[in-house]
């Protein structure tokens, strides 16, 4: 009897607890679209400067988002650029190469890595700031090109593990082929290994480019501010989305400038769930690497 | 096995070698940033101590508490929820319904926590003022639940992975008896997946400690030691954020490097825990 | 239709440029300096000097977009030390370095306006004026109800700044005396970000940059002083202080150009428009 009591409990509290979820959900992109909504427009990117000028860089845009987006794109761009060949070579090697107790250590290291708190990654980049500003030269500061870099340590440990279980996850079969026919490993790798994985490795790409895309904690330690306008180089400080949303929780002047912290909000949400979508519809079995984020 | 010594493997290793080094590199430099503070103090003394900078104290015990109790109690919050939401997603809501949820948490992660802390700024943060009666509206309690909603998403992911691993032969043995969906569940599939129950339960507190925008933007922010969970407090991540601004030789600013020495020791912990949690789990099966 | 669209967007940049040229913003002669410039400047520390280098920023850049202007917050002692080391061109403070501090990085000092600090309340807050001793009191923790003050029965929430703010040094010194300012309180890293917490907590406390109120919060007069451009510049509010704008031994390049640009009638009118009482 209490048995049966417990059961019918824990049912009604899970679809509760469900409910709660989908609830807060709801909520949270009811507010945002009530409060932001009406700034989605041409308006909210680009101020009062033409958009054509804007995107033509002739002239800069104050009052708009333009700024911070491009800031964003390039942090993504840069970041990944890193990132990529480092992490997709690393996991070629750990998946093809290495075994036993070394593989064991490396892979413990990466967990490490992709667990350690964004903050913690943005301080490092911080202290390497200081170390070269100390030891190499006065010019370097906080830069474009610190950021990219710190983002793509933050997102190094998810590309080398996309890459390793997507070649791992291979079915043996079409492994054994081509060295069978006498193709050497790196021809089974190149040749088939790979292709036979493309779809999986570049979804853990535009996951990590998400990751990019929405983190504010390491970009606030090395180079986002407030007002930089356009990025003229890559020694230079920037404007970013979520840094910008970050600050204007804090600094807004006006309800203007509040409903444009909202937009930039829904448009970020926009970017990261665009790019997640993607990411899903490309590679069916990357649950494991949503765990890290 | 032979070892072709060829180039591109060696370029291989050197990527992955890398990698690696890098890890060990971010320990270094925050041990040798945090260096001048260890040597000077005791290392207790400044896990253990206040934070006073005028008189000469820069302990983080204040931060490194409320960072444990922040987490301890989005945990709190969140753990049930996510077990509820994962038993709905795996056995009790039918087919259809199971996909949407399921697509729904998976794009749960997608959303940044910055978006998530701007939200609860604005409508969590004056709610919870009212309904306190005093204080600000920032503390500990506006942002566990919302830390909550952060890590559930990752939680109720390796609680449905873990239960869609129990093997087929022991849920069909409960089918055939005649079992129901929820009996299934309580007596079959949480005894055989309990492990992963218990890996996501230490992934979500990871996350819960790691994160930096909810708690910079929700609990308020003062370094006075923990007394109530109504009161403004600041985590060792948001210490990070707000103490960056000093000038680098002060003492106050080397202080970061402990937190972050802290909270990266604290990683490499569970990380280790994690895993020797699933050696013993594979090791059973 | 895009040709539409490309033909409707020129028509409107042909207007906004016209419109540009007529209102102009500043002045063209003081932007004169800037026309065959290039390169990046970086400004950084007081958040009480945003609200003017942005607008500097702006009409430099509309003038001449090849400059990059990044400015950035962090308070006065960041503005201080980043500048010392030679992390940005120019540094921001909100309060006059120490002897030490400018004989140690050689700096120069640039004072272009001149500021108060006063205590703010929430709109529907009642009490309207406080004695120096409350304040002290308050911030002390010793008073901690609004009620002792003759308001409503509520717990007083304290908002203070962090510890590298020119703000939080002056308003300490000259208000508070030196006083406590309790640990319990809530820290916030701007001006504008006090004004925004003050705003949305009507049972709150803080202090600002004169420059930065606005009816969204209201001054607390000290000891029957209001805090408002005539008193501060009269010296009838005590809590005063200079804006500064320093730079690591004598600036150059765009580093120079911008300060003139500061100190020229329209940097100054800037100034005047952003709420600072300006030097010249």
């Amino acid at each position: 009897m209490i048995r049966r009591l417990i059961e019918d409990a824990l049912t009604v509290l899970s679809w509760a607890a469900g409910l709660l979820l989908t609830l807060a959900l709801l909520t949270l992109a009811g507010y945002l679209l009530k409060k932001g909504g009406s700034t989605l427009g041409v308006d909210l990117i680009f101020g009062d400067t033409a958009p054509l000028d804007a995107l033509m860089l002739r002239r800069q845009v104050f009052d708009g988002l333009f700024p911070a987006m491009i800031g964003t794109l390039l942090l993504i761009t840069g970041s990944m650029l890193i990132a990529i060949p480092v992490g997709i070579a690393a996991g070629i090697y750990m998946a093809e190469y290495c075994s036993g107790r070394v593989k064991g250590f490396f892979s413990l290291l990466f967990d490490i890595l992709a667990g350690v708190p964004s903050i913690v990654v943005g301080l490092a980049g911080l202290s390497l700031t200081i170390f070269l500003h100390r030891h190499f030269s006065a010019q370097i500061s906080t830069s474009l090109l610190i950021s990219c870099l710190s983002l793509a340590l933050l997102v190094l440990p998810y590309l080398i593990r996309t890459t390793q279980t997507a070649l791992e996850s291979i079915d043996p079969l079409i492994r054994r082929t081509a060295p069978a026919l006498g193709a050497s490993r790196l021809q089974n790798i190149i040749r088939v290994l790979l292709p036979n994985s493309i779809s999986e490795i570049v979804g853990g790409i535009i996951l990590a480019t998400g990751r990019c895309a929405e983190d504010t904690a390491v970009i606030m330690l090395t180079g986002a501010v407030a007002s930089a306008g356009l990025p003229r180089s890559i020694f230079g400080q920037y404007e970013a989305l979520p840094f910008y949303i970050y600050y204007i929780s804090s600094q807004y002047t006006g309800p203007d400038e509040l409903a444009r912290g909202f937009g930039a909000a829904i448009l970020l949400i926009l970017i990261c769930a665009g790019l997640l979508l993607i990411a899903l519809w490309m590679q069916k079995r990357l649950t494991t690497l949503l765990l890290y984020r | 096995m032979n070892r072709p010594h060829s180039f591109t493997e060696y370029i291989f290793l050197t990527a992955a070698v890398c990698s690696g080094l890098l890890t060990a590199a971010v320990f270094i430099f925050l041990f040798i940033f945090s260096l001048p503070l260890l040597q000077n103090g005791q290392l207790t003394d400044l896990l253990l101590s206040s934070w006073a900078p005028d008189k000469g104290m820069y302990g983080i015990y204040p931060m490194l508490s409320t960072s444990l109790t922040l987490a301890c109690l989005s945990l709190a919050i969140s753990f049930p929820v996510s077990l509820g939401c994962s038993f709905v997603i795996t056995a009790l809501a039918p087919a259809r319904l199971r996909r949407f949820l399921l697509s729904m948490v998976r794009l749960m992660t997608g959303i940044p926590t910055v978006v998530y802390s701007f939200a609860a700024l604005f409508l969590l943060v004056p709610f919870m003022r009212n309904i306190l009666g005093q204080g600000s509206g920032m503390c500990i309690l506006t942002a566990a639940p919302v830390l909550a909603l952060l890590i559930a998403p990752t939680m109720i992911i390796f609680f449905v992975g873990s239960f869609e691993k129990v093997p087929r032969s022991s849920t069909l043995a409960v089918d055939a008896l005649g079992g129901s969906e929820i009996q299934k569940l309580l007596y079959v599939m949480i005894p055989l997946a309990w492990p992963g129950i218990l890996n996501g339960l230490l992934l979500g507190f990871g996350r819960a400690m790691g994160d930096t925008m909810i708690s910079l933007m929700l609990a308020g922010n003062s370094a006075s030691p923990l007394n109530s969970l109504t009161q403004s407090a600041r985590s060792l991540t948001s210490h990070i954020a707000l103490v960056m601004a000093f000038d680098f030789d002060s003492m106050e600013f080397k202080s970061i490097f402990v937190c972050g020495l802290v909270l990266y020791i604290f990683t490499a912990i569970l990380m280790l825990l994690l895993r020797m949690s699933t050696l013993c789990f594979s090791g059973k099966r | 239709m895009k040709k539409g669209f490309h033909m409707l967007s020129l028509i409107g940049a042909t207007a906004l440029f016209l419109l540009f040229s007529i209102t102009g913003g500043a002045a063209a002669s003081d932007l004169a300096p800037f026309a065959e410039q290039e390169g990046a400047l970086r400004v950084a520390g007081g958040t009480a000097h945003i609200p003017v280098m942005k607008e500097a920023a702006k009409q430099i850049i509309q003038s001449n977009p090849k400059i990059q202007i990044s400015i950035a917050g962090g308070g006065s002692g960041l503005g201080i030390k980043q500048a010392g080391e030679g992390l940005i061109d120019i540094g921001n403070a909100g309060r006059k370095p120490t002897d030490e501090e400018i004989s140690k990085y050689d700096l120069k000092l640039f004072k272009w306006a001149i500021d108060g600090v006063g205590a703010v309340v929430h709109p529907e807050n009642s009490v309207k004026s406080l004695s120096s001793v409350q304040l002290q009191d308050i911030y002390s923790e010793k008073i901690s109800n609004w009620k002792e003050l003759g308001g409503t029965d509520r717990q007083i929430n304290l908002y203070t700044r962090d510890e590298a703010s020119g703000t939080r040094k002056v308003f300490w010194k000259k208000a508070l005396s030196k006083g406590e300012i309790s640990a319990k309180a809530n820290v916030v890293i701007s001006n504008g970000a006090m004004k925004t917490a003050v705003a949305g907590d009507p049972f709150a406390i803080g202090y600002i940059s004169v420059g930065h109120m606005d009816p969204s919060v209201t001054p607390i007069a000290l000891d029957g002083v209001a805090p408002n451009l005539d008193t501060v510049r009269s010296g009838e509010y005590k809590v005063a202080r200079g804006l500064y704008s320093l730079s690591k031994g004598e600036p150059s390049g765009l580093a120079k150009l911008f300060l003139d640009f500061i100190f020229s009638p329209s940097g100054q009118k800037i100034v005047a428009e952003k709420g600072f009482i300006p030097v010249r």
